[in-house]
């Protein structure tokens, strides 16, 4: 590998940045897993996947935010080693990432200079020229001395690309760029990249958009749970393929399921609207009914309002209007602590922020929510024996691996985290679960043990909202399928009748009646 | 310059790669491939934040001893004059414990609300307004028999400061207002109005003084000796920091404020209700800093004067529940060795020329360095990973 580097600069079409068995783990996720990409001198190459995929770690990984575990990056042939984004910048490699990393109270022109080394001169009158230049020869029209603050995001986002060829890079890394943008927006971003490419420009664009994939890039890169599935040419494959590996097709270990006997409805949401004023996704009049005994499963590509109905659920947030009723009582207005007293398990997304203290010991954690419960607690003060008994019961029943229920929970692995919630929401027998992304970044074993469980709570009769991205997991477990586009549900299908492809469909929101295809 | 570090930096690792000189930030020259690496610790133990601590403490005195050098001063005749001075001999080591006395108050106020994550800077506020409660009740309860009398002046103080330090934490639960910014400011505006009572309302008749009468000697709290000041008041700032102790660790409502300082995002997920949380944390808070006032008023000072809060007890407190890491036996121990210095400082001015302003000074240091320990212990260094070396390894 390193006798091909000596021989200097690559020529088109040859590999210019190769990503190498590269590893990356974060304390519970391994989020890149022995990825190996190969990116081609003056193409554009997406980098396709779900969110949690691995597709930004991997491409922070390229522009030096961080340093591979294992594996290495190498450009034209010889290894790199990326400390920081500034190394990346100096071998030629920028980054825009999906947050805008702009002084708002300066001007175009001052925001594209900040990033100049503090040995070199600063020469304004060149850098205006060169900025002058770039946007005739592009056809953008930004007065330089704009205040950025005052610029409309699609004009900010200029701002940003131009700081990062102003450097003089030669591989630009664009990390979901049309997220903020309208479709007129999107469609002028993809005529400027690709004159860009045709100038030599090497162009990376993180997605999980199979349209724009098709529209824009010449190869594709799909990665699923940190692994890469596989490269292909654009030109070979249509939008049906690259859903396929995206969603992925791994036949995982069966799992026993006698077939649901649905029983009253445990869960009955109605027109549910909510706003998006946290960030957290809006509803737009999402119906959805789950029976006691069943497991209703609700596919979706991440962004389409999971995040806000799990919110509706748990009691965090309220909806603007309809009604959500659980076990026959209206909670639409209920606090969480109330929610939770009528029998409703929740394990969230995102199990560190939301699911668990990290700086708390794990039988702390174990208590967490029920601290107050009559179980462990009297007249206020926590009953420690009941504690400790009620801990040493839910490591052993449900294998979790920590030295001592004293543990911080911050050093357990992933997998254990969630066990830790699974013991915790499980044990008062709950009579709704509301999972969202239960298996994410866990490994197979982990993700088994928790599927089992979902479905022996639902054999049990509780009724399971279950919410993934994973459409195997969704296939494998439900008995009803829902599919969530845009704040509503916008199918219902019995996992026998339907087929991968189709749901697929649903969720990117293309072939549903109405004809919604943003 | 930098590229003459890099130059010496890569020496000991086999050379730079073939192409020149590489530009790097300065910090990261530190950590050059093959030499030492900063990492992120996934686990901090107690024992690492004693040592820390302790080391920061160590280096406090160093650079303190360097200023007294500065001074002209040989800083062993310095410091034993500060020792002598605050723990010398029984009068000067009980002296001490009768100024820790407010500040383990202040530092418990301080200590109990940085917990649950509430930056309450408002302690000095506080324990005015608990002055102002304790001299309302003795002002308004004329009839009550003794013991019941202080009772009531201890919880009026203890409502008072609850209530003053509310003011900031509904504004923080209702719209959101950074307490810091609304805690600071209500210092000033309870300042101005016990200004104000001293001055209208509650001065003393025939005296053009700002100030308030002389309590009546009933009221004053029993001492423990004939020869020290030491009053009752430092037995309840202990039982206090006993009962902080047991509230944090041992309560739901302890439990409640804890997560709600690690992770409101999850607190809130689990049905705590965090507006809750932080509104009770800021009243026993206020509640603390305000029975501080009501110990110094009754215990030392049997009246209110424009000089009341001089001596920044409130922020004093801050700086203690900081260095103390939070943990209400440290702050004990932390508000003696203060009070010491602050007791041992008037020897040490008379006896070597160093002016008594240096214990700010020393505060202050400490806090930083001790506040960078905390810090510094989360990492460790290690030996940069294998895969850097191969980079050096490159055709050059």
């Amino acid at each position: 590998m390193a006798d091909t580097a000596q021989s200097g600069a690559a020529a088109p079409g040859e590999n210019i940045l190769v990503a190498e068995e590269v590893t990356k783990v974060f304390p519970g996720v391994v989020a890149n897993d022995a990825v190996n990409v190969e990116i081609r001198r003056g193409e554009i190459h997406c980098l396709l996947g779900e969110n949690g995929a691995g597709k930004t770690t991997l491409a922070d990984i390229l522009y030096g935010v961080y340093q591979p575990d294992e594996g290495r990056v190498l450009l034209e042939g010889q290894p790199l080693d990326l400390q920081s984004p500034r190394d990346a910048i100096d071998a030629g490699i920028g980054m825009v990432h999906q947050h805008f990393e702009l002084v708002p109270p300066l001007s175009v022109i001052e925001n594209v200079v900040i990033g100049t080394p503090a040995k070199q001169w600063l020469d304004l009158t060149e850098a205006r020229r060169r900025l002058e230049d770039f946007f005739e020869s592009y056809d953008v029209h930004i007065d330089p001395d704009a205040e950025v603050g005052r610029l409309s995001v699609g004009e900010q986002q200029w701002v940003e690309i131009f700081k990062t060829l102003y450097f003089g890079v030669e591989i630009l890394i664009l990390d979901e760029p049309t997220a903020v943008l309208t479709p007129q927006g999107v469609e002028e971003l993809f005529r400027i990249l690709r004159a860009m490419r045709d100038e030599g420009l090497t162009i990376i664009l993180i997605t999980h958009k199979l349209r724009e994939v098709m529209a824009l890039s010449d190869r594709v890169t799909v990665l699923r749970r940190g692994r890469v599935v596989g490269t292909v040419d654009t030109a070979d494959v249509d939008q049906l393929d690259l859903a396929r590996m995206m969603v992925g097709r791994e036949v995982l270990l069966q799992i026993d399921k006698a077939p649901s006997e649905p029983g009253d409805p445990v869960l009955e949401a109605e027109d549910v609207h909510l706003e998006s004023d946290t960030g957290r996704g809006s509803l737009d009049g999402l119906s959805i009914t789950v029976g006691s005994g069943e497991i209703v499963g609700v596919a979706g590509v991440s962004g389409n309002g999971q995040n806000a109905l799990f919110d509706a659920l748990v009691g965090v947030r309220h909806p603007s209007s309809g009604t959500i009723r659980i076990a026959g009582q209206d909670t639409t207005e209920t606090s969480p602590y109330k929610i939770a007293a009528l029998g409703v398990a929740t394990v969230p997304a995102d199990r560190i922020a939301q699911g668990l203290l990290m700086d708390f010991s794990v039988k702390e954690n174990l208590v967490l929510g029920n601290h107050r419960s009559r179980q462990f607690a009297r007249s206020g003060v926590l009953n420690r024996p009941r504690i400790d008994a009620f801990a040493a019961e839910s490591i052993e029943s449900f294998e979790i691996k920590t030295p001592s229920a004293s543990q911080t929970t911050r050093t357990l692995s992933g997998g254990n985290l969630q066990k830790i919630i699974m013991a915790r929401e499980l044990s008062g027998m709950p009579s709704l679960i509301v999972a969202h992304q239960p298996t994410r970044g866990l490994d197979i074993a982990a993700s088994e043990y928790v599927r089992r469980r979902l479905v022996q709570e639902r054999d049990r009769g509780a009724g399971v909202l279950l919410m993934s991205e994973d459409l195997d997991e969704i296939f494998q477990l439900s008995d009803r399928i829902a599919v969530i586009f845009d704040g509503r549900i916008v199918a219902v299908a019995e996992p026998d009748t339907t087929t991968l492809e189709e749901i697929g469909m649903h969720m990117a929101g293309a072939s549903s009646a109405t004809g919604d295809t943003r | 310059m930098s590229e003459q570090v890099g130059d010496t930096a890569s020496t000991g690792t086999g050379g730079e790669p073939g192409g020149g000189p590489t530009r790097r930030d300065p910090l990261s020259l530190l950590f050059q491939p093959g030499g030492w690496r900063l990492e992120r610790r996934l686990e901090t133990r107690a024992v690492h934040e004693l040592y820390a601590t302790l080391i920061a403490l160590a280096i406090t005195a160093v650079i303190i001893g360097l200023l007294v050098i500065i001074a002209g001063v040989s800083p062993l005749s310095a410091f034993s004059s500060l020792y002598d001075g605050a723990f010398g001999d029984r009068e000067s080591a009980l002296e001490t414990l009768v100024q820790a006395t407010p500040l383990i108050l202040t530092g418990l106020a301080a200590a109990i609300a940085f917990r649950a994550g509430v930056w309450n800077i408002g302690g000095q506020g506080q324990f005015i307004a608990g002055a102002i409660g304790t001299w309302w009740v003795y002002d308004t309860m004329p009839g009550l028999p003794a013991p019941l009398l202080f009772v009531a002046m201890f919880a009026g103080a203890a409502v008072f400061g609850a209530v003053w330090a509310s003011v900031a934490s509904v504004l923080l639960v209702r719209y959101g207002t950074n307490e810091i910014l609304t805690t600071v400011m209500l210092n000033f505006v309870i300042d101005y109005g016990l200004s104000w009572l001293l001055s209208g309302p509650w001065q003393a008749n025939n005296t053009p003084y700002s100030q308030t009468e002389r309590m009546v000697e009933s009221t004053f709290l029993p001492r423990f000796f004939d020869d020290s000041r030491l009053h009752l008041g430092f037995a309840i700032a202990l039982v206090m920091a006993a009962v902080v102790h047991f509230v944090v660790r041992r309560t739901t409502l302890g439990f409640e404020l804890r997560a709600v300082g690690v992770n409101k995002q999850a607190a809130a997920y689990k049905g705590i209700s965090t507006g809750a949380a932080i509104i009770a944390v800021m009243a026993i808070s206020g509640a603390l800093a305000g029975m501080a006032g009501a110990g110094e008023l009754l215990g030392l000072h049997h009246r209110i004067n424009f000089e009341f809060g001089e001596q920044m007890i409130g922020f004093t407190g801050i700086i203690i529940a900081l260095v103390a890491r939070l943990h209400p036996a440290g702050v004990i121990v932390v508000a003696i060795a203060f009070a010491g210095l602050l007791n041992g400082s008037t020897q040490m001015q008379i006896g070597t020329g160093i002016p008594a302003a240096l214990v700010t000074v020393i505060e202050g240091v400490a806090l930083v360095l001790v506040l960078l320990a905390a810090v510094a212990c989360r990492y460790r260094l290690r030996r940069a990973a294998a895969h850097a070396d191969e980079s050096a390894e490159g055709p050059g």
